[in-house]
């Protein structure tokens, strides 16, 4: 990496160079954030192929498993939390959008909507209703991935514009 | 192109109303799937507690052949694929299809695994769990119920009758109903569903795009065309076609240019005085 210009006294400036070393920091962190929503989103299309299919490539559950997991809830009331979830999820993307609120970037949501297709699948309704928890991913995810997207590019080109600054000779 | 001002208001729209207004239809078209489906097994079952009544009679005074063609009449209707009563020990004693009489059910089957799952057979069965849907030889859908023929005092005490007072249960009709109607309801809804959330998505998100495009982004990319303008151009023949806000910022542009030029001309003739005056 260039040096930044030298002191007066030929000697370079330790603020400088400490400010330069924190903003890179800041930039890799940035990029690393961007691709964890990425991830994200391919893990949830990767649990989406597997619904889809309705978990065939699983084995069984068996009778004793079943009956130490208890009885599912009714298919009604996982729809219910469905809607209620992904209603609650967008409503607050788009409020800490409205607030330049730094964006989640773990896979809560991925987490989240996987729990949905195992319940419809121990419900025995998973194929009936794999559409609505597919489009319903598919918006908080892509929202919130567009969101950590957009507020990453923006916060990358100032600390790149930062850097470069810091990085150009003075004018003499 | 995502980055741009028409992106960040248009995208996160697109992505929240679509993606939620199609999961919610889906939903919608699953509940009401659900309900027309539990409407369906209720009608059945009461058609099978008819077809009990109907023959309680026949079976009374031990007239089969009355009872035979009761049940061959019924198995004429339009949307009844198979009905047959066998008795407790699973043997078809009477059936629209006259091949399959004289000969054993299948316990095994999934309308005799609701009571004979476990060793000993259950003595009552809900009207939900006396239902099964499954697509017969003929590939048609098929929902059938298998409603069980009770014991009663005058069924023991009957002169012809030979089952015991003790017999709680005498046999089980078998009737299944064709699921073609309810299948053409349900495509018909989907269709409909299908349509008026994409009219929904239209409207909203289409709507939305276009009046923001029209009054908000179309007036904001004349502007910047309208200042990104060298600074030597004149401003006065290229004004954008605004209104609102937009034009007095465009106004306020071109003053604030017009400004800079005066400035720069009065700062230039500064310059150029001194080399003006005449030599000593």
């Amino acid at each position: 990496m260039s040096q930044t210009g030298p002191h007066p006294d030929g000697q370079p400036m330790p603020g400088r160079e400490d400010l330069r070393q924190r903003t890179e920091v800041r930039i890799r962190r940035l990029e690393r954030a961007t691709l964890a929503g990425l991830w994200s989103m391919i893990l949830f299309l990767l649990v989406s192929f597997g619904a889809y299919e309705n978990f065939t490539f699983l084995p069984e559950l068996s009778d004793k498993f079943r009956r130490m997991l208890g009885a599912p809830p009714p298919s009604e009331m996982i729809s219910l939390a469905l809607v209620i979830y992904a209603f609650s999820a967008i409503v607050g993307t788009l409020a800490r959008m409205s607030r330049n609120i730094k964006p989640f970037r773990g896979l809560m949501h991925t987490a989240f909507f996987t729990a949905f297709y195992a319940f419809y699948y121990l419900s025995g309704v998973l194929p009936d209703n794999f559409w609505a928890v597919f489009f319903a991913g598919l918006s908080v995810m892509g929202l919130e991935n567009y969101y950590l997207w957009a507020h990453s590019k923006e916060a990358l080109q100032k600390e790149r514009e930062l850097l470069e600054r810091m990085q150009s000779p003075k004018d003499g | 192109m995502f980055s741009s001002i028409n992106s960040r208001a248009i995208v996160p729209v697109a992505c929240a109303v679509t993606g939620f207004v199609i999961a919610c239809c889906v939903l919608l078209y699953t509940f009401v799937k659900g309900d027309l489906i539990t409407g369906e097994i209720h009608h059945a079952a009461d058609l099978a507690d008819t077809v009990i009544k109907s023959t309680r009679y026949a079976m009374l005074h031990d007239d089969r052949e009355t009872l035979s063609q009761i049940i061959n009449n019924i198995g004429d209707q339009n949307q009844v694929e198979h009905v047959r009563i066998f008795n407790k020990k699973g043997l078809i004693m009477f059936s629209r299809d006259d091949t399959e009489v004289n000969s054993f059910i299948d316990k095994t089957a999934a309308g005799c695994s609701g009571c004979h799952a476990e060793s000993k057979p259950k003595r009552k069965l809900g009207t939900m769990d006396q239902a099964r849907q499954f697509t017969n030889k003929d590939g048609h859908d098929v929902l059938a119920i298998t409603a069980p023929i009770y014991n009663e005092p005058e069924c023991s005490n009957a002169a012809c009758h030979f089952h015991d007072a003790g017999q709680s249960l005498l046999g089980t009709l078998d009737i299944g109903v064709s699921q073609a109607p309810l299948k053409k309801t349900l495509s018909q809804l989907k269709g409909r569903m299908i349509m008026f959330s994409g009219m929904v998505l239209v409207l909203t998100v289409g709507a939305v795009c276009a009046l923001l495009y029209r009054q908000v982004f179309l007036p904001i990319k004349q502007l910047v065309d309208f200042t990104e303008k060298a600074p030597g151009d004149s401003l006065d023949c290229d004004f954008p076609e605004v209104s609102g806000e937009v034009a007095k910022l465009a106004n306020a542009f071109k003053q604030m240019t017009a400004r800079v030029n005066e400035l720069e001309e009065r700062q230039d003739k500064s310059r150029e005085a001194p080399s003006k005056e005449p030599l000593p």
